[in-house]
């Protein structure tokens, strides 16, 4: 699955925890240097943020219409 | 997989658990008052036993489920830590189980100095929240309806408790005022711009985490607990400028914004891709649909205002905003919270050899299932004994307090696993 923001995209929006904050830290160890991936949920995951930071990664956060926050996660 | 839940600020387990543990404590109490007081009790809003059993469910537990979670997920939904929540939990707890007593016997003895003790000692535990909280907050940017929703609820928890002191001194000094527009305001400010807008606030996350629903659009979901501090602003203002119109106004375009926020709770449900019912389905279904009843009710009054003054009228759709609507809605989120708690922490704690055991072992759906129909058998005889209350007000009372006890018995069986689980681990790790 892609996205114009990323070519790795992770739809977690109809995930029960703690499933999507697995499935994005599996994505995040396949990215090569330069690559970005989307994250989907329908919250802000503030405690991945926090170890998203500790990792040393860079991530941008956008709230559209119908309420998908979408994370754009980078290092 | 441990970083996985941001564990190292995660405010211990007991922060949160003796809050919940003892709430039930409370709505058992308002169901023995109903017992001990008898049909008397609803013969109208004001009376003593009915002041007090309202306090003991919205105060002992309906305040003490909400701030005692709020410890525990301000950092999961707002990235906003507490320092020293174990400290907090200990004040605010003990001031909240001796306010809700205080305050329930204050008005049940009709003593004054009673309620100006509960209002002080209420007061200090609540202000100490909020300067915690408020900390915590402060450098947090609201980019999420959530953020936002929970800063403006903090704003509502002030006034609601504010009003209350205020109401509570005013009557223990016997000032002359007008009572029953300012305890109407009173109870606004509580349910509407504290309870009404923290709940949605957090619906925003978890109905479509835990229910699998889709979320709430974001416009609407942004300006919902703006626009219901707003109107309790302007309820506030009328009051004070005396103007009978613009009260009605605030109430009706304030019960008429809640109907809005459970319908589109319920459409977003019936969108859900969880195929199985669990019990906090169930109990958010019961909830938002006593609350759409209840609010409705209100509107009617609120148009028609003689509707108001028919016997039972406003103490129904009390039961049916209270009982129905808020504790059903916060047993659903016990009945998910506690079990995740404790499988958090046991995963936390947990070792190769141990699996965690899973949050239905934690605390077994079927018992939730029947504690639930408990609660509905509650709040239908609560509600009949409006209507017949020589008949019924005593077995509803018995009804109240079984479902409550029941309540507590389930939740502190999911303890009792944990901390089986818990010793089981340690000996593992002496032995190894």
């Amino acid at each position: 699955m892609s996205h114009p923001k990323a070519q790795h995209v992770v739809d977690a929006r109809y995930m029960e925890p703690p499933e999507p904050f697995v499935q994005t830290m599996e994505m995040l160890d396949t990215l090569k240097p330069g690559e970005k991936m989307l994250l989907l949920l329908f919250r802000e995951p503030h405690p991945l943020y926090k170890v998203l930071r500790q990792n040393g990664h860079a991530y941008e956060t956008e709230l559209l219409a119908d309420g998908t926050f979408e994370i754009l996660i980078w290092r | 997989m441990q970083a996985l839940l941001s564990f190292d600020k995660t405010p211990p387990f007991a922060a949160p658990l003796r809050f919940f543990i003892t709430a039930p404590l409370f709505s058992l109490a308002a169901g023995l008052l109903l017992l001990w007081v008898g049909p008397d009790l609803l013969a109208s809003r004001w009376t003593p036993g009915l002041l007090a059993a309202t306090h003991l469910v919205t105060v002992g537990f309906m305040l003490m489920v909400m701030l005692g979670a709020l410890i525990q997920i301000l950092p999961v939904v707002a990235g906003a830590n507490l320092e020293h929540p174990l400290a907090v939990a200990r004040w605010l707890h003990a001031s909240l189980s001796a306010g809700a007593l205080l305050l329930a016997a204050g008005f049940l003895l009709r003593q004054g100095a009673l309620l100006g003790t509960a209002a002080i000692i209420l007061g200090l535990g609540v202000v100490a929240f909020l300067v915690a909280s408020g900390r915590a907050l402060a450098g947090v940017p609201s980019t999420s309806p959530t953020i936002r929703g929970l800063k403006l609820a903090l704003v509502g928890l002030a006034g609601a408790v504010g009003l209350g002191a205020w109401l509570a001194v005013t009557i223990a000094n016997g000032w002359r005022v007008a009572l029953p527009s300012l305890a109407d305001l009173h109870a606004g400010w509580a349910l509407g711009a504290w309870a009404g807008t923290l709940l949605a606030a957090l619906a925003y996350v978890v109905v479509p985490m835990f229910q699998l629903t889709p979320g709430y659009p974001a416009r609407p979901s942004w300006w919902f607990p703006g626009v219901l501090l707003g109107l309790m602003v302007a309820w506030g203002l009328a009051v004070c400028l005396d103007l009978p119109e613009g009260i009605r106004l605030a109430q009706v375009l304030s019960a008429v914004a809640g109907i809005g926020f459970a319908l589109l709770t319920l459409r977003l449900q019936q969108q859900r891709r969880r195929a199985r019912s669990d019990v906090t389905y169930r109990c958010w279904q019961l909830g938002l649909a006593s609350a759409i009843l209840a609010l409705a009710m209100t509107l009617t009054a609120t148009a028609w205002p003689a509707l108001a003054d028919l016997a039972g009228w406003s103490i129904f759709a009390g039961i049916l905003l209270l009982v129905g609507g808020f504790m059903s809605l916060i047993i659903g989120m016990l009945y998910k919270i506690v079990p995740f708690l404790a499988w958090m922490h046991l995963r936390y704690r947990g070792s190769a050899r141990s699996p965690v055991p899973s949050m239905n072992k934690l605390l077994p759906e079927a018992d939730a299932q029947r504690q639930m129909r408990a609660h509905a058998v509650a709040l239908a005889l609560l509600l009949a004994a409006v209507i017949a209350p020589d008949w019924l007000t005593r077995p509803a009372g018995v009804a109240l307090a079984v479902a409550s006890g029941w309540l507590m018995l389930n939740l502190l069986g999911a303890v009792r696993r944990y901390r089986q689980h818990l010793e089981k681990l340690d000996r593992e790790a002496v032995a190894a």
